[in-house]
This record gives structure tokens, C-alpha cells and sequence, in this order.
């Protein structure tokens, strides 16, 4: 009783599996040797009652790499990822580990081959097949857009996130919702202060070397709740940046992003140094003085305070400073 | 009359319930049959509908329109048998909906088994020559190892460990100037023939216009007074 009703089920389960018409070769063969080895148990359990009213038990027959011909269709064959099959396989394989000074045990009930995910089903011809197919939905690319410095001039907000491929109990990754946003500042409207302001409400985000502006966004569940945010707060920086507020006209020396010379210490220590050195008393004082700063040593010294003060200090920064120190002296 | 034990109870109802399934197949009722019909070539069907979202539909108005495609329905009659599958026309529709541009794609793929790897990159690089797609470095990343040492024993012997390892090889792809559709139609023929114990991380870089409402600011048309903010 208890074996017709399995041999129903399998049956049925056979008949399901046609009915519906996608299921692979390979499916079926499962069932069929399922099949088998349940009436050879029965037999087994009954002690051989049975053989005398069953068929004949059917050997496995030659494989069919034997009937394969040299030209066939191999895409048809595999035409999706299966696992090796030893017989439907017309290659002389041997993988494994040789022991005793012996060779790779061959491919017939090798678990080896089993095991490794093969590429049978993505031979180029396949591969060729599947992108003929795909073809007709790609688009392509607009060919006013070949460089990266067109690119970077007509489009130049970079939006960047990553989604996550990987087999485990959950296919979300939490972090996929990562959104990285960045901008060239020189590609947005700004003003010299509101390029100034941008830089102190920004601080750290952006790289004076690439002048690229990276926003990082992942405070909220979604990647598209990230990138609005995102978004909002570019609109933001942008709009505030370009407002002067009242309290901004007390800015002094020391909050200056860049060093300038004129009306600092060092311009009137030189010329207070150059007056008294030509003290002769000629002319008013802001007449001279106007006349000492527009000659040329001077200026090249204010270059050369310029360069040391607003970028790093080095051997030909202060070679210069020390030539123009003694021009300016006439040491 | 056959006598069931309480296992072939459960087995005889599978059987009444695929009996009424296959009626129901066969039967002119339309609405069920259609939606399930629908539902199940969705399932059935290789290329699900297309249907990009760039991130964040800014006015990124590209002269590239989207491929959307559609599934004709057919009669029911036609549904268990094969000829279903092989002889529905799909048929293209393109929107005017504009498509993300992404300058870079990068594809980066992991396993355990540098074989595996190779092969993957082989079938990759030729399904992106196969379909036009600029290519851009493929290179190998050095691999992680992550050891750990553990005792080799369940009690005691603390001087006696078994060290494991497990290696993670890397492999990475970079995809330059790829439109929306087309990146969609790669990453996903790729994914679906990633091989079992791979996993992979896709990082797309989409470039976009500077939004409508950054091009001036808003201070110009109001006054400084007027501390409405956006």
C-alpha cells in the first residue's frame, strides 16, 4: 500500500512537471531514478515476492557522449546551469588529488567535478546567442558625449552608490542605501563669498586638490530617501552661501581663508623700515609711501610673503623670500 | 475501497488540489485565469519588464529615451503546452522617459576559488564585447586571507590549535559610459549566471545636471529680507 501510493505521488510529480511544461531533462532524470530505486527497496523489503510480477530492471545503457556528434548544438545540451554530468559530457576529464603516486581519478561519479560550478552553459556560442537576444534592449550611448571633460562640464553632479549581490538568508544589504553625491565647485554658480562661505559651512567634505565637494549621505533607510537628502542639502549650501547675513561684516583678519599683504603687518613694517632708511623728509608721508610700494623690489617681496604664508613652506619659497629681502634692503 | 494511513491522507489531497488546478487551467473562467496567467509568465518570462528609475527623475532631459516591453496576453488553452513560450512575439515599446547616463560601472566580484573567477571574467568581458560596452580596466585585487586559531581540543590540551583559513579572491570590472537600460540589461544577465558561492558588488557612478533650482540663487528675485527658506 504503502509503495502504490508513493509510485502515485512520483507519478503524479512526473506528470505535474511536463504539465507545466519548463522543467530541465535533468529534473526528470531525478525522478526516474527515483523511481527505481524505490521499487528495488520494495523488492528488497518483500524479500523477492514481487520480482516475479515485475519488469525487468533496465540497465543504464551506453552514455551518451557516444551518440554526441561532432558538430551538434551544444548550447541545447546545456542550455542552463546544471551540475556535471559525467555521461553528458564529451570531454576526458580527470580532476582530483593523485594519491600513491597514481593520476586524477576520471570523471565517471567524480564529486569533485560535482561540486565546482562549471561554465558549460556559458560557452562563447551561448554567451553569443543570450546577447543577441538582449540586443534589442540596450540603448546607446550619445556620441556628443565621448570624453570625460565633456561629461564633467555638461553633467557634472556624480551621484554614487553600490547595491550588493551575495547568497545568504536576507538578499538586502543595509549597505546598499549608501549614497555618495559629489560636485566640481567650480561648476556651480558662486560668487567669491559665497564660494568663501561654502568652504567654512562645508569644511571637511571638500578636496582643494580635485575641488570636488563629496556630500555622504546614509542617515535614512532608503537610497532614494538618501539621495533627496542629498540633494537638499547641495540646494541648501548653495542658497546660504549666497546670503550675507548681518553679523558677516565683523570678519577680521584672523578669519580670512588666504593671506594678503596689503594693509598687514608686514606692509607697514617694510615701509616704516624704508622710510626710515630714506629719511629725507621730502613730500608727505602717504605720497611717499604710495611711491615706495609701487616699485618693483617691493613688490616682489610682497609676492614672495604671499607665496610663504598661503602655501607650504619650502627651499625655493624661502630662497625667494631671502632674495627679495635683499633687494628690498639693497644688502 | 483502498485503505490510507494518515501519511497517504496528505498525499491524496496533493492530488485533489493539482486536479483542481489543472480544471481551473482548462476552465473558461477569465479573470482568475488571467491574472494568474499573468503573473506566472512573469515568473516564466526571461527578461522581466524594464522599467529604469534613474536616481531621481531630476529635469535630466537626455535625448536617450527607455525600452519598456510588454507581454501580449494569449489564450488560456495555450498555456500548458510549450508552444506558449516560443511563439509570443515581445514586442519593444520606447518611452520618452529620460535615461540615467552612468560614466562608470565597476564590478567586483568575490569567491573562494580563483578558477571560478577566471571563467566569470572571461564570460563577462565577452558578454560586454558582445552587447558594445566600453570596457575599462579588469584587474585582479590581491586576495584576503582571514585566519583564525582555535583549540583542537573540546577540553583542555591548550597548547594543541588547528588553524584555519579562508581565502577571498577578488576580480574587478570597470564599465565606462553605460546608459541606464543597457547597464540594466548587463548587471542583470550577469547576476543571473553568477555561479553558486560568488557574490558581487556593483558601484555606478551616474552623472546628472546640476539641478534647475541651484542654476541662480534665490536671494536675486527676493530681497535679503524675505527669510522664507526653500
Amino acid at each position: 500500500m504503502a509503495s502504490f501510493g508513493s509510485k502515485v505521488f512520483l507519478s503524479l510529480g512526473r506528470t505535474n512537471v511536463s504539465g507545466v511544461g519548463f522543467k530541465k531533462t535533468g529534473n526528470r532524470a531525478t525522478y526516474a531514478t527515483a523511481l527505481t530505486v524505490n521499487s528495488s527497496s520494495t523488492n528488497k523489503a518483500r524479500g523477492g515476492k514481487g520480482s516475479t510480477g515485475r519488469r525487468p530492471k533496465r540497465g543504464p545503457g551506453e552514455p551518451r557522449t557516444e551518440k554526441m556528434a561532432l558538430d551538434q548544438d551544444w548550447t541545447s545540451v546545456y542550455p542552463a546551469a546544471t551540475p556535471f554530468r559525467a555521461n553528458a559530457v564529451p570531454l576526458p576529464l580527470r580532476m582530483g588529488y593523485p594519491v600513491k603516486r597514481g593520476i586524477p581519478p576520471e570523471k565517471k561519479g567524480n564529486l569533485e567535478l560535482i561540486k565546482i560550478p562549471n561554465f558549460l552553459h556559458l560557452t562563447p556560442a551561448a554567451i553569443r546567442k543570450h546577447c543577441e537576444a538582449l540586443k534589442p534592449f540596450c540603448t546607446e550611448w550619445p556620441s556628443a558625449l565621448d570624453t570625460d571633460a565633456k561629461c564633467d562640464e555638461l553633467f557634472p553632479v556624480k551621484i554614487q552608490s553600490t547595491d550588493y549581490v551575495s547568497a545568504g538568508p536576507s538578499i538586502r544589504n543595509p549597505s546598499a542605501r549608501v549614497v555618495h553625491m559629489k560636485v566640481k565647485l567650480s561648476s556651480l554658480n558662486l560668487d567669491d563669498h559665497a564660494r568663501k562661505k561654502m568652504l567654512k559651512l562645508v569644511g571637511d567634505r571638500y578636496c582643494k586638490d580635485s575641488d570636488i565637494l563629496t556630500i555622504k549621505t546614509e542617515s535614512c533607510p532608503l537610497r532614494q530617501q538618501n539621495y533627496d537628502y542629498a540633494m537638499y542639502l547641495l540646494t541648501v549650501l548653495y542658497h546660504e552661501s549666497w546670503k550675507i547675513e548681518p553679523w558677516e561684516a565683523e570678519k577680521t583678519r584672523a578669519d580670512m581663508e588666504e593671506y594678503s599683504w596689503e594693509d598687514s603687518t608686514s606692509q607697514k613694517n617694510i615701509l616704516d623700515t624704508l622710510l626710515r632708511i630714506n629719511a629725507t623728509g621730502e613730500g608727505e608721508e602717504a605720497e611717499v609711501r604710495e611711491q615706495l610700494l609701487g616699485r618693483e623690489e617691493v613688490l616682489e617681496y610682497k609676492d614672495s610673503v604671499e607665496t610663504l604664508k598661503n602655501e607650504e613652506p619650502s627651499e625655493s619659497n624661502m630662497l625667494r623670500y631671502k632674495e627679495a629681502v635683499r633687494k628690498v634692503l639693497k644688502v | 475501497m483502498l485503505h490510507y494511513t494518515r501519511g497517504q491522507c496528505r498525499k491524496k489531497k496533493k492530488l485533489q488540489g493539482f486536479c483542481f488546478f489543472y480544471y481551473l487551467l482548462n476552465m473558461a473562467a477569465p479573470l482568475v485565469v488571467r491574472r494568474e496567467l499573468f503573473s506566472l509568465v512573469k515568473i516564466l518570462g526571461g527578461i522581466s519588464q524594464l522599467g529604469p528609475r534613474g536616481l531621481g527623475a531630476c529635469s535630466n532631459h537626455r535625448k536617450c529615451s527607455q525600452t519598456r516591453f510588454e507581454l501580449l496576453q494569449r489564450p488560456n488553452t495555450f498555456f500548458h503546452t510549450a508552444a506558449y513560450l516560443s511563439s509570443t512575439p515581445f514586442t519593444i515599446t520606447v518611452t520618452d522617459e529620460p535615461d540615467t547616463l552612468f560614466q562608470k560601472v565597476v564590478v567586483l566580484v568575490k569567491a573562494h576559488d580563483r578558477a571560478v573567477l577566471d571563467s566569470y571574467e572571461f564570460f563577462a568581458t565577452m558578454a560586454a564585447k558582445e552587447l558594445g560596452i566600453t570596457m575599462g580596466k579588469v584587474f585582479e585585487p590581491p586576495k584576503d586571507i582571514e585566519r583564525l586559531t582555535l583549540l583542537k581540543s573540546v577540553h583542555i590540551y591548550k597548547k594543541h590549535r588547528v588553524q584555519y583559513e579562508m581565502r577571498t579572491h577578488y576580480r574587478s570590472i570597470e564599465l565606462l559610459h553605460v546608459t541606464g537600460c543597457t547597464a540594466q540589461v548587463y548587471l542583470e544577465y550577469i547576476q543571473r549566471n553568477l555561479p553558486e558561492g560568488v557574490a558581487m558588488e556593483v558601484t555606478k557612478t551616474a552623472m546628472e545636471k546640476i539641478p534647475d533650482h541651484i542654476l541662480e540663487p534665490m536671494w536675486k528675485d527676493h530681497p535679503i529680507d524675505d527669510k522664507s527658506s526653500k
